[in-house]
């Protein structure tokens, strides 16, 4: 604190010149007083400037967006997947199409061939160079992979995977950030050309122009020019707010001078080329030269075109004024006189300037969709919560490597579309869970009818009673007692006392009694009676809560009767990993989107291994498989017989009181999907599982090329034919008779009247 | 068991041809010509046969287990699985190498995996068989 002597008065009568000489000496301490203070007050006042410059210039300047990553899709020979389809992921991972000989981010097609050159990608295992292939085709399939500069054939490629989405800091911006090593020259060059021509020459300010524009802006009565240098116009980005006022100018400039002292030229250019704004893409602003570029011409910035440049170079003035898209003819007259700048400055020639001139912008009319696939990284971030925060994944700039398939989502979003206009109900909602049942990928997913609306989502959220889905674990049940499909079991009338001395009484969705049959009847028809009347004792309810807590969803300590009709509440999501299990043999493989995290340098930050945990017994998950086919192929998803004809699919239905929720869950070789319908308000739908869910299903997977599903062996079994109504041994042709696994050391005594 | 799968193979030409007749086999097991017989069958040559990627992303990650190099051994695999998850020895050689990380019930789990999928292959049964008793 200042000394009081510098506050005191002086004396109230002139005095001697010895006094004077005291009083000059007083006046001398208050001006170094005030001095010592100005300095000291300065000197907070640009330690305080320096911390944020800190904070924000060193590192970690920028709050980077996280990136989500789709599964790298494998090239090699007899891969299900024709051209066509390469083509789309190809354009999906902004792969530009030429006719030339493609230079790494680009393709084209060769008579029945593709020829790509690959992106140089950093995978969590290695780092993989571009590389030039040719990928041949012959019936929807990839029949060779050869190298185009040696001709090697290749066994296999993996192709760098596509960006699905990103989760971008509360800030709302977007950006790829550049090393000073990356930046072009040309780049730099323009830029210093058209911005700022004595870059290097001042030290962050200069007089010269601050004087010129304050001479115009006193003209005009108000500020309408500025004379910042580029590195006051990066102080000002960074730190600062836009507004227009002498204390901003104040500390931009000082901000500027200390940018200058402490970092080298060609940083400070380089946070200039990865901070500015160049574009807004909905509620997302897009930083950087870098992002801007990819978005605006699918390409790095070390291989835009002279016009291109100079259009990015002339959006920094005003990105909103000389938008491309929104103000085409504005944006184009000022890249013409940013390219007359380039000329004047010798960076263009005549002939290049006027052959860039003659250029069209080149962009697209609307730039893609920022995250189209909400539903998929909705889930995402519901199984990262468990690592990462929400800070991490805004700021930190990690890299979420999943099992996204975008070829399979494109077909469900199709057929989901196909499907749910069969219906003409406009409240109707789905959700949808496609996943690799054998290793736990989830590879599609939707959460709402309208595929790309960011809202509930109902895969992972909605939790809605799963009727019959219930019934395989039931049977599997059943199966670890002394019973086969073989069994006869009754349908017939049933009463129960419940604990509160209530009647239930309940019923078959048709209403009807059907007598006896074998258990494998009572299942591909879904008859709820005969696993009521098996299931309702203690064990057989103790046997459903302990297969259920296997995979951890047995979602109520007390487990009551009507858990036997489904009446427990799921997710398509948990749905799915219930007939994961049961698809895979009994083994448990846990459903997940993600495979592993790293930061933005790759270094592993998480992995998420394949698991595999055998948890029922394979012999009776395939006496339940075999069941579920028997509902495709004779049940209450016969449709899908009639539809794939030879292609053996297996499945269940389900359908709630007063169908409300429809569903239906089915597998082929690898892929499981699950399908619910059913309204937000529940309300009745007026769709059973079969009328409703089934037909969806049926319309997915009719897009996707998928093979029958193939039981295992297990010598445990032995395959006989079976009289489905008497559960007698049968024989093949024989009125009834289905071919059922059963053990052997239970095989029927009975014989069917026709054996 | 092989022997019983001797007998039974042995016995099956016999059992269909008492089935034609009519006639009672005390060991009823059929795989008679249809689509379940064509589906194991071709379950089980996917288990048996590796196709050309596998092959060589086997090779590369016995390659990387050579290095001590075992994440990479794991991701090669795990690629390999992607492209063909019925292939037994993928599941072995990964429990492999969770052996060597010490990672021992791992190591049984895909032991049972790729059990599940060995099919005629006594080679991959003793191989199986001795790297249980390691991880045991």
């Amino acid at each position: 604190m200042p000394r009081k002597p510098a506050r005191r008065k002086p004396a109230r009568k002139p005095a001697s010149k010895a006094r004077g000489s005291a009083r000059a000496a007083g006046k001398g301490r208050y001006f170094a007083a005030a001095g010592f203070l100005s300095l000291l007050l300065l000197a907070i006042y640009l330690g305080y400037l320096n911390h944020i410059i800190d904070s924000r210039f060193e590192g970690g300047a920028w709050a980077l967006p996280s990136r989500v990553y789709a599964r790298a899709l494998e090239l090699y020979p007899g891969l299900r997947l024709s051209r066509e389809q390469l083509a789309y992921e190809l354009e999906l991972s902004s792969y530009l199409r030429v006719e030339r000989e493609p230079l790494p981010g680009e393709y084209r097609l060769l008579g029945a061939s593709l020829e790509l050159n690959s992106r140089a990608f950093d995978f969590v295992d290695q780092a993989q160079a571009p590389r030039l292939l040719q990928v041949f085709f012959a019936n929807e399939r990839v029949v060779a992979l050869s190298d185009s500069r040696n001709g090697e054939d290749l066994a296999v490629f993996r192709l760098p995977p596509l960006i699905l989405g990103s989760y971008f800091p509360q800030s709302g911006e977007d950006r790829l950030l550049l090393a000073e090593n990356e930046v072009p020259d040309e780049l730099v060059a323009t830029l210093i050309a058209v911005e700022d021509r004595a870059f290097y020459e001042h030290s962050g300010v200069s007089p010269l122009a601050v004087l010129r524009a304050l001479w115009v802006n006193l003209k005009a009565g108000r500020a309408v020019q500025g004379g910042s240098t580029l590195t006051q116009q990066l102080a000002k980005n960074l730190f600062l707010t836009p507004e227009k006022s002498l204390l901003r100018k104040i500390n931009e400039a000082f901000m500027a001078l200390l940018l200058e002292m402490r970092f080298s030229k060609q940083a400070i250019i380089t946070a200039y080329i990865n901070e500015v704004f160049l574009l807004q893409q909905n509620r997302i602003a897009i930083h950087g030269f870098a992002r801007a570029s990819r978005m605006l011409f699918n390409r790095g910035v070390d291989r835009l075109e002279a016009n291109q440049l100079a259009l990015l170079v002339g959006m920094v003035k005003g990105p909103s004024r000389y938008n491309p898209m929104t103000k085409p003819e504005a944006a184009l007259e000022r890249r013409n006189l940013v390219l007359k700048i380039m000329r004047q400055q010798g960076l263009l020639d005549d002939a290049g300037y006027e052959r860039e001139r003659a250029a069209p912008l080149g962009v697209p009319q609307k730039l893609p969709g920022v995250n189209p696939f909400p539903a998929y990284l909705d889930m995402v971030k519901h199984q990262l919560r468990a690592g990462y925060s929400g800070s991490d994944l805004s700021r930190r700039g990690l890299r979420v490597f999943t099992a996204f398939d975008p070829l399979l989502q494109r077909n469900l979003e199709l057929g989901l579309g196909r499907g749910l206009s069969r219906f003409e109900q406009p409240e109707l909602q789905s959700a949808v869970v496609i996943a690799d049942y054998l290793n736990g990928d989830i590879q599609a997913l939707i959460g709402d009818r309208v595929t790309d609306y960011p809202g509930f989502n109902r895969a992972l959220m909605a939790q809605r009673p799963i009727g019959s889905l219930i019934k395989p674990l039931l049977l599997y049940g059943l199966l670890e007692e002394e019973l086969t499909l073989a069994s006869v079991v009754s349908d017939q009338p049933i009463r129960i006392r419940q604990s509160n001395g209530d009647i239930w009484e309940p019923r078959n969705y048709d209403r009807e009694l059907h007598g006896n049959m074998t258990l494998y009847e009572a299942f591909i028809h879904s008859y709820n009676l005969p696993f009521i009347a098996l299931g309702v004792n203690d064990d057989g309810l103790q046997r459903l809560a302990q297969n259920l807590d296997r995979i951890k969803l047995l979602k109520h300590e007390v487990v009551y009767p009507s858990m036997l009709l489904g009446t427990t509440a799921m997710s398509a999501y948990e749905v799915a990993q219930m007939y994961q299990v049961i698809a895979n043999n009994g083994y448990f493989t846990p459903l997940t989107t993600i495979r592993s995290v790293t930061d933005q340098d790759n270094r592993a930050l998480s992995r998420i291994p394949l698991e595999s945990h055998k948890l029922y017994d394979q012999a009776r998950m395939l006496q339940v498989q075999r069941a579920m086919v028997g509902v495709s192929e004779q049940g209450t998803a016969r449709y899908l017989a009639e539809r794939f004809g030879e292609r053996s699919l297996a499945g269940k239905t389900g359908t709630t009181d007063d169908l409300r929720d429809s569903w239906f869950a089915g597998f082929s070789e690898r892929l499981l999907a699950v399908v619910w319908l059913g309204r937000d308000d529940n309300a009745p739908i007026g769709l059973t599982g079969s009328s409703g869910a089934l037909r969806v299903w049926a319309d997915i997977m009719e897009l996707q090329d998928f093979s029958a599903f193939k039981l295992n062996r297990d010598d445990s079994l032995a395959w006989l034919y079976i009289d489905s109504k008497n559960g007698g041994i049968s024989k093949q042709g024989c009125a009834n008779s289905v071919l059922l696994p059963i053990p052997k050391d239970r095989i029927p005594k009975t014989r069917s009247r026709c054996q | 068991m092989p022997v019983t799968r001797s007998l039974q193979t042995l016995c099956r030409p016999a059992l269909l041809a008492l089935v034609a007749v009519g006639s009672a086999c005390s060991v009823p097991e059929q795989y008679p010509d249809n689509r379940y017989q064509r589906s194991i069958e071709t379950s089980d040559q996917a288990a048996a046969t590796a196709s050309a990627p596998v092959v060589q992303l086997q090779n590369q990650a016995l390659a990387a287990i050579n290095e001590d190099e075992y994440p990479l051994a794991i991701d090669y695999l795990e690629r390999a699985i992607k492209i063909q998850p019925r292939n037994a020895w993928s599941w072995h050689y990964l429990a492999d190498v969770y052996w060597r990380r010490g990672e021992r019930e791992r190591c049984r789990a895909m032991i049972e995996r790729s059990q599940s999928y060995a099919v005629n292959d006594p080679r991959l049964d003793d191989a199986n068989a001795a790297l249980l008793r390691q991880c045991r």
